[in-house]
């Protein structure tokens, strides 16, 4: 590094020095790599890698929110169609009672006194099951901020609103299931239609005929939005799996561009570690011998 | 026909001289290791008889022996000049290296503490009120991670201010050491006219007066200038700080808070004319210009962030219904990055619907979790500032690095001319005492000439 012919022992020792200063500053940067397990400490150790590891890092906890999200989807999609199910089993005792009812024929009232009474307690659980809770909130009442969907004469008491959740990005899954195409409004609804097969049972069997038709209908409804539940339930599975296997690979990236390396880093700091004594050992030869010691 | 005692003379000059120059080299070898001490060497002249041509008498005889003409002190004025300025060079670019460092510090990322966690944590929390808008620990919980998110702001913005204090406190104190430098300077100056008018060997106080030169050019890259009377000016851009024996102050003017910088810059200026100094270079140049660029742009930066980061919500919020069913508040007050705090304490008051009227809908607040995403959002510049906070320091610190080595370069070529090699004064005084026996050896030769001659009369 002399830029001239004469060397003073005050530059051998400087310039000895700054080798191996030189020398500890890369055991120093190699051994901070090797006790954090990080290859980047800070952004200058390379801002482009510091860029993409915090977009990775935005991902995956983006990604997170998402599996968060699929959860209580799945939570919410689970308790409408177990609620579904059980409300269409009885719907199917109800038509048989009526069924029942039409073919006694006018003939034995008490019979269809009694086939009545099973119909009305058949609509109170059914009433019951359309105001199925989850986390506190009615799964058939939209976004009502009470605490039924549907009060005890089998008025809608809830509201039209939505339960979205973000499945994805861009991707928001209904998870609820609206009242109107589930159980019908108006004189349709299941629940009116049950009052008036009661009704009928006691009063008029021979409406019982359009009775049945309409417990038909109201089934079917009950039918399709049970599958359409199913559909949206395989969704969020389909897209929670997606979620899952992306957050794999991100966190696989994440550590490519962060992490060290921990068999080259070591083997770094090995062939380092031996630079370094060799130059001590250079020092240590170069420095001591000088004239006088071999002056008399 | 020269005097009979003339080779004794002669050979007396040449006791003399060796034994100075012997003194010479004692002198060299004691300072060997002294910092800023530039060898010194004894300048042999031999004496000549008298050159004038006359008739009658005639001076036919050889020289009348050696003198020590002078003391010359061994120093490149070029090399010197050249060491400056890449110290000068060097101290600047230290200085930009420690304080990009700290800054570096203060941002911590990429890890999970720093202010992109927050903020994605508090996206997230949005997103749960979303999902649970009529729940109100999930508010609670919101409120709790935007208030996080806004008490990381306010203290990176806590964290630039007490830097920026720390570093006015630094450069006064740099500044007063400029002042004092150029008083000593100033004395010495006064010292070594004295000493070199008078004839007196000035070089000790030269080597002292260069020292403090090399520590001015590496604070402020000050220019050195010799004059005739052996005096040196130190200039400052064109400015004398130094003039001969009278020095001229510098003061440090200006804002004492960050806050305070735009309004009231730091300065530095001469304290007699009050008009700006020029600091072409060093370490307090890198100083000033962190106080007046560096610290003010990154603290702008970020109160930008803050600003984006509140407008959005807010807008977002203003859009959407709380609990009751009314349109949303403000969300979070304060528009810089030291001010920004939540507004809202009632967890009621979250406007997590989009729908008018009670209700437990979520859309806002799903809304407002989709706003990490923002083009030009918090998010988006706060990444490219650290991405560009990454590049300047990978620059800061390459640039150290390669003038280190040019610096490294620069004081050893100064050391190669000045530096005293052992081997080489041995060697001399070697020289030197032979030269003082073989001059005692004529004395001695001389006298036992001399002592024939007389014995024989």
């Amino acid at each position: 590094m002399l830029t001239s012919m004469r060397v003073t022992e005050r530059s051998l020792a400087d310039a000895t020095m700054r080798g191996l200063q030189a020398n500890l500053n890369r055991l120093g940067a190699l051994q901070e790599q090797l006790s954090s397990g990080r290859m980047i400490s800070r952004p200058s150790d390379s801002p482009t890698g510091t860029i993409v590891a915090m977009q990775i890092r935005g991902d995956l906890r983006q990604l997170q929110q998402y599996s968060r999200n699929t959860d209580d989807g799945k939570g919410w999609l689970n308790t409408v169609d177990s609620a579904l199910t059980a409300s269409m089993e009885l719907v199917h005792r109800a038509r048989e009672q009526a069924l029942t009812g039409r073919s006694t024929g006018s003939s034995d009232q008490t019979a269809r006194e009694a086939l009545a009474g099973e119909v009305d307690r058949l609509r109170e659980s059914l009433i019951g099951l359309a105001n199925t809770k989850y986390l506190d909130r009615p799964v058939f009442g939209g976004t009502t901020t009470g605490s039924t969907a549907f009060d005890q004469n089998g008025n809608y008491a809830g509201d039209t609103g939505q339960v979205l959740r973000s499945a994805g990005a861009g991707i928001k899954v209904r998870v609820d299931s609206p009242a109107a195409s589930t159980y019908g409004t108006g004189p349709t609804q299941l629940f009116a239609v049950l009052a008036q097969v009661s009704t009928d049972l006691r009063t008029n069997p021979a409406a019982l005929g359009n009775d049945l038709d309409l417990i038909d209908t109201a089934s079917k409804l009950l039918q399709s939005q049970l599958s359409d539940v199913g559909a949206r339930y395989n969704q969020l599975v389909q897209l929670g799996q997606a979620g899952t296997e992306r957050t794999d690979q991100l966190r696989a990236s994440l550590s490519d561009v962060e992490d060290v390396d921990l068999p080259k880093a070591i083997m770094e700091l090995q062939l380092q570690q031996v630079a370094y004594q060799v130059a001590l050992g250079a020092a240590a030869r170069v420095i001591q011998p000088s004239l006088q010691d071999f002056l008399r | 026909m020269a005097s009979n005692f003339s080779g004794l003379s002669t050979a007396l000059t040449a006791l003399t001289a060796n034994r100075r120059a012997l003194d010479v080299a004692a002198q060299n070898i004691a300072n060997a290791n002294t910092p800023g001490y530039s060898r010194q060497r004894a300048d042999l002249v031999s004496l000549g008889g008298t050159a004038v041509p006359a008739l009658w008498s005639a001076y036919r005889g050889p020289g009348d022996g050696v003198m020590v003409a002078d003391i010359s002190r061994l120093r490149d004025a070029f090399l010197d000049a050249r060491n400056h300025s890449e110290r000068a060079a060097s101290g600047y670019l230290n200085n930009e290296h420690q304080l990009y460092g700290q800054l570096e510090q203060l941002v911590s990322e990429p890890g999970d503490q720093g202010l992109q966690a927050q903020l994605a944590d508090m996206w997230g929390a949005w997103e749960d009120v979303g999902n649970n808008p009529g729940d109100l620990a999930t508010r609670n919980a919101l409120l709790r991670q935007a208030a996080t998110t806004a008490n990381s702001l306010n203290s990176r913005h806590n964290g630039l201010d007490t830097l920026f204090t720390a570093t006015r406190d630094q450069l006064e104190a740099l500044t007063a050491d400029v002042n004092a430098t150029g008083a000593q300077i100033a004395h010495l100056n006064q010292a070594v006219v004295r000493a070199s008018g008078a004839g007196v060997s000035a070089n000790e106080l030269a080597d002292q007066r260069d020292q403090l030169v090399l520590h001015l050019a590496d604070l402020t890259g000050a220019r050195a200038l010799r004059q005739d009377n052996g005096a040196v000016d130190v200039l400052l851009g064109g400015a004398a700080l130094v003039s001969g024996q009278t020095v001229r102050n510098l003061t440090v003017t200006g804002a004492r808070a960050l806050d305070n910088q735009a309004s009231s810059p730091v300065g530095l200026q001469w304290q007699d004319t009050g008009t700006p100094a020029i600091l072409p270079s060093g370490q307090v140049s890198s100083v000033l210009h962190s106080l007046t660029t560096t610290v003010p742009y990154y603290s702008a930066q970020l109160d930008q962030i803050a600003a984006t980061l509140a407008n959005s919500v807010n807008t977002q919020h203003g859009a959407g219904y709380d609990l009751s069913g009314t349109a949303g508040g403000p969300f979070f007050t304060g528009s810089t990055a030291g001010a920004i705090r939540v507004a809202i304490t009632d967890p009621a008051l979250v406007a997590a619907a989009s729908t008018p009227g009670a209700s437990r809908d979520g859309g806002n607040a799903d809304a407002m979790a989709g706003l990490v995403s923002l083009p030009g959002g918090a998010d988006l510049t706060y990444r490219q500032l650290v991405a560009n906070l990454g590049v300047i320091t990978a620059s800061v610190n390459q640039r150290a690095a390669v003038q280190a080595s040019l610096s490294e370069t620069a004081a050893a070529g100064v050391a190669a001319v000045s530096g005293v090699s052992l081997d080489e004064e041995m060697t001399n005084m070697l020289m030197y005492q032979r030269g003082y026996e073989a001059a005692a050896r004529v004395v001695s030769t001389v006298d036992s000439m001399l002592g024939t001659l007389i014995n024989m009369i």
